[in-house]
């Protein structure tokens, strides 16, 4: 195996200072939490809280044939959005496995932003430029690029996310760049964005100018803001310095995975990886029935799920991992844990499972157990999500 | 929880404070509670059993890991801190009074030399 140093975000200076506690995750040294994830994540739930999720990785795809070339790497109708809507999509291998889960920004008819989980940056990216590379054959005109360390991400989440971002942008209302971007449409005001659009925002006193997106990962309302990679740690501490305005604190990466699996939304590595296609993950609503795309015809050939993704919580107070197997009344192993974790708005450890029999409905699986290092533990399957957010 | 003053500290992160005689309380440091994070779970120690120095007398589980619990010497476990089995956040907000983990007594009062006291383990930690 090769030894690879782990990269720091524009922010890890940041997440010392902030006294944070640090892990590798993704081939970068990320905050796992500051204080405590139990109490950033509630936060998250009640007030809001700021992530430094620059990890993450942005791939752009521009050229004359980008909207053919998109539509054909992405399994949901990318080419159909309009400038300044986000949608979310899969991207499939030629057997139907999922290679990544992202979600697309659609700059212009012939510019699009994809951005994709850490861990698959470099994977995704090579897939890409394969692509590309067999497009440009062909004599489409399209390029991928890897913009990934030059942007940084911050995400702000919470029912209150709002009551901090407003204040603090101006609006710009002309065409063209936007910091590191080229928009190319005339941005809406972000007072006035809805989920999944994004505009552009120019932060008062600082004058940092960055695409801002309706969006997040945690199940709450919240923003995501894409920034020049120097200007990162600017504009987190301002965001910081006006903290009070939201009862912002800065969250980790461990409430970050509490906060998505409560609202059920699937992580790369636990829901999804490349033996599992599109169906057995519950996603085929994310799969377009009007165009072609890698994996599609493959897919048809699918009449049954493989497998069949459950969730549950415990009635005990041992924690799921991912791995550790699922046991019916008998004891016999039927399946395999993918996400497991402690749920702090509940109070009690929740899971997610890939059932190898998928002619075992959820409804049946009446009584059925977790093998906790030995410790039979009884499961209960539930409906998803765990946490529901609350209406504003 | 009244311990007399003075903790003995392990390389595996226990404690143990004098209470009288050789009853002693057992907790985890300031040091591991911190590392582990929000704890959820605790699996005490057998109350009445004899368990060998390193011998694993427990478990906890905080939201991200599993850690497990040794003797940090060969002691006999009188009582254990139930309060726990509700309240496991105890270890986290006082690890070294109301968050001990178990009343014990030391078989072997020459087995507290082996650990060390706390300028020897803050700096072991943060060396």
């Amino acid at each position: 195996m090769k030894t690879e140093i782990n990269k720091k975000t524009p922010l890890y200076d940041e997440h010392i200072k902030l006294g944070a506690k640090i892990v590798a995750f993704a081939g970068f040294l990320m905050p796992l939490y500051y204080k405590s994830i139990i109490e950033e994540h509630l936060n998250v739930r009640n007030n809001s809280g700021l992530f430094d999720i620059s990890h993450m990785g942005e791939v752009i795809i521009k050229g004359k044939d980008a909207r053919v070339f998109v539509d054909y790497v992405f399994t949901a109708d990318v080419s159909k959005t309009l400038p300044g809507e986000i949608i979310y999509s899969l991207m499939l291998n030629e057997k139907g496995g999922i290679i990544d889960d992202v979600t697309v920004f659609k700059f212009s008819e012939n510019e699009f932003m994809v951005v994709v989980n850490a861990a698959n940056t470099q994977k995704d990216f090579s897939w890409l430029h394969y692509q590309q590379s067999e497009f440009q054959k062909n004599g489409y005109g399209v390029s991928v690029e890897n913009v990934s360390e030059k942007i940084g991400l911050i995400s702000i989440q919470g029912p209150k996310s709002r009551d901090i971002i407003y204040p603090l942008v101006g609006d710009i209302a002309k065409i063209g760049r936007c910091g590191f971007f080229d928009l190319k449409f005339r941005p809406k005001p972000v007072t006035e964005l809805k989920h999944f659009k994004f505009s552009c925002a120019l932060f008062k006193d600082n004058n940092i100018e960055a695409l801002i997106s309706r969006s997040g990962y945690t199940g709450e309302s919240g923003f995501e803001i894409f920034v020049p990679a120097e200007k990162t740690a600017t504009l987190w501490n301002y965001l910081l310095k006006h903290g009070h305005l939201s009862n912002l604190l800065p969250v980790g990466l461990g409430a970050r995975d509490t906060l998505r699996f409560e609202a059920a939304l699937p992580l790369y590595g636990h829901e999804l990886d490349e033996t599992v296609n599109p169906y057995d993950a519950g996603l085929e609503k994310y799969l377009s029935v009007t165009k072609d795309f890698i994996g599609k015809e493959v897919l048809k050939n699918i009449k049954n799920k493989e497998k069949r993704l459950i969730f549950f919580k415990l009635s005990g107070k041992q924690i799921p991992r991912h791995m550790q197997k699922i046991l019916d009344e008998n004891l016999k192993p039927i399946g395999c844990i993918a996400s497991g974790t402690y749920s702090p708005s509940n109070k009690f450890p929740i899971g997610s499972a890939y059932i190898s029999d998928a002619n075992i409905s959820p409804s049946s699986l009446k009584n059925f157990f977790i093998d906790i290092r030995g410790n039979f533990e009884k499961a209960e399957v539930v409906s998803p999500p765990f946490h529901k957010k609350k209406q504003s | 929880m009244k311990a007399e003053g003075q903790f003995y500290f392990s390389k595996t992160h226990e404690w143990i404070s004098k209470e009288t005689g050789d009853t002693f309380y057992l907790g985890i440091s300031d040091f591991a509670q911190s590392e582990l994070g929000d704890i959820v779970y605790i699996v005490l120690p057998e109350a009445g059993r004899v368990y060998k120095k390193g011998e694993k007398i427990g478990e906890i589980e905080s939201v991200k890991s599993v850690s497990e619990i040794y003797a940090p010497v060969t002691l006999k476990v009188i009582s254990v801190n139930t309060n726990l089995n509700e309240k496991s956040e105890l270890i986290n907000t006082h690890p070294y009074n109301s968050g001990y983990i178990a009343r014990v007594s030391v078989l072997n009062l020459s087995d507290i030399s082996g650990l060390m006291d706390k300028n020897t383990y803050e700096s072991f930690v943060t060396s």
